[in-house]
């Protein structure tokens, strides 16, 4: 039986970590609320966005948009989103996994990928992927203050290298938000863009005569980096709010382990309390039993 | 008519209009109650909203807008 003041002092062990985890959990809780809200309000604009987009590329040709020519893949470029803090169970390490995955696939070519976010940073920077020149140095400091502003400057300036020529693939790896308890890993192609399969008839029917002001082409040429642009704002608002859900669920499933742990501990503490309580009264009972023997 | 202004951030103005002027690329474009569907690239400058409480003003950096079925949507930076 263990001793009693060894149980005593993991109770209150266990106790604390109970506490500091249930207060992690209702952090997340708030912020995931916040993050929620980035996201429902985002949606509309990329929605609209994606719906001109793709009524003007129906009557016009997009693949000879500098975004869309397709290269021999030579030099990749992996967007690997992350979140900048870890006790969120897989949700990192489900990203890096990937990322290592389109590494292996595209043995042969120079990889590099750009981490937006320390976890995957930290994985990848003493590697040969580290992406080193021209890049923002300390991406993962857009988590400090995420606009679409700040991500359009890291947007711009991947589109800019493929634009050059610097990068013949560019793909984005993140998590994106299902519901508070689930996320999903996804992978995307962001650069060259893909032009979206012309939908069935069922989707023309409401699509209207427009005027194009001042042209198709413009409009086009104008419209495709800032759809890039908020494809990636997206993908970090997705994986802001999948970071923070996925915390609450690895806190609340934490709390519920202590809770556990706590209740078994004191079961424990109980039954030695009771046996050296026995113990003491059969010592006294038969210490008296041999004085009047 | 209804009129929304929306960026990637935030909803800068949604609600009824008697007239909307927008900064297009080839200048200042004045959008009226059922105009025809429309879509067009804007620069810089700023949005002046005509309701019937008044004129409100909106600075933006570019963007698109579309018009369609009494409907204005303006995708601004």
């Amino acid at each position: 039986m263990a001793n009693l003041k060894e149980i005593r002092s993991r109770i209150t062990s266990v106790n604390s970590t109970k506490q500091i985890t249930q207060a992690m959990k209702m952090v997340s809780a708030a912020k995931l609320k916040r993050a929620q809200d980035a996201i429902v309000q985002m949606r509309p604009y990329a929605s609209k966005l994606h719906e001109i987009l793709e009524n003007l590329s129906a009557s016009l040709d997009v693949s000879e948009n500098e975004y869309a020519k397709e290269r021999p893949v030579e030099r990749v470029l992996i967007i690997s989103i992350t979140s900048n803090r870890g006790l969120c169970g897989a949700f990192n390490n489900n990203v890096i996994k990937r990322v290592k995955g389109l590494i292996e696939e595209h043995a042969g070519a120079d990889i590099k990928v750009l981490s937006l976010g320390k976890k995957s940073f930290e994985s990848f920077k003493k590697t040969a992927y580290n992406p080193g020149v021209g890049y923002p140095e300390t991406p993962y400091e857009i988590y400090n203050d995420l606009t679409f502003e700040r991500s359009s400057i890291i947007a711009q300036a991947v589109m800019d290298k493929y634009v050059e020529g610097k990068l013949d693939k560019v793909y984005l790896v993140y998590n994106s938000f299902k519901n508070a308890a689930m996320q999903i890993l996804k992978t995307e192609q962001f650069l060259p863009i893909v032009s979206s399969a012309p939908e069935d008839a069922e989707g023309n029917e409401s699509k209207a005569d427009y005027i194009f002001e001042p042209n198709k082409e413009e409009i086009v040429t104008e419209l495709i980096p800032k759809s890039l642009k908020v494809q990636l704002y997206k993908g970090l608002l997705e994986s802001h709010a999948s970071e923070h859900g996925a915390r609450m669920t690895a806190m609340h499933k934490a709390t519920d382990n202590a809770t556990e742990l706590s209740k078994e501990l004191k079961l424990k503490y109980n039954k030695a309390r009771q046996a050296s309580i026995t113990n003491e009264i059969l010592e006294i009972v038969s210490g008296a039993e041999a004085l009047s023997g | 008519m209804v009129v929304d202004i929306i960026t990637p951030d935030k909803s800068l103005f949604s609600g009824e209009a008697t007239a909307v002027t927008v900064p297009g690329t080839d200048g200042s474009l004045g959008i009226l109650d059922k105009h025809a569907p429309l879509i067009s690239a804007l620069k810089q400058g700023k949005v002046k909203v005509t309701t019937a409480g008044g004129e409100d003003f909106y600075e933006i950096a570019g963007g698109v807008v579309e018009v369609q079925q009494n409907k204005v949507i303006i995708l601004a930076e």
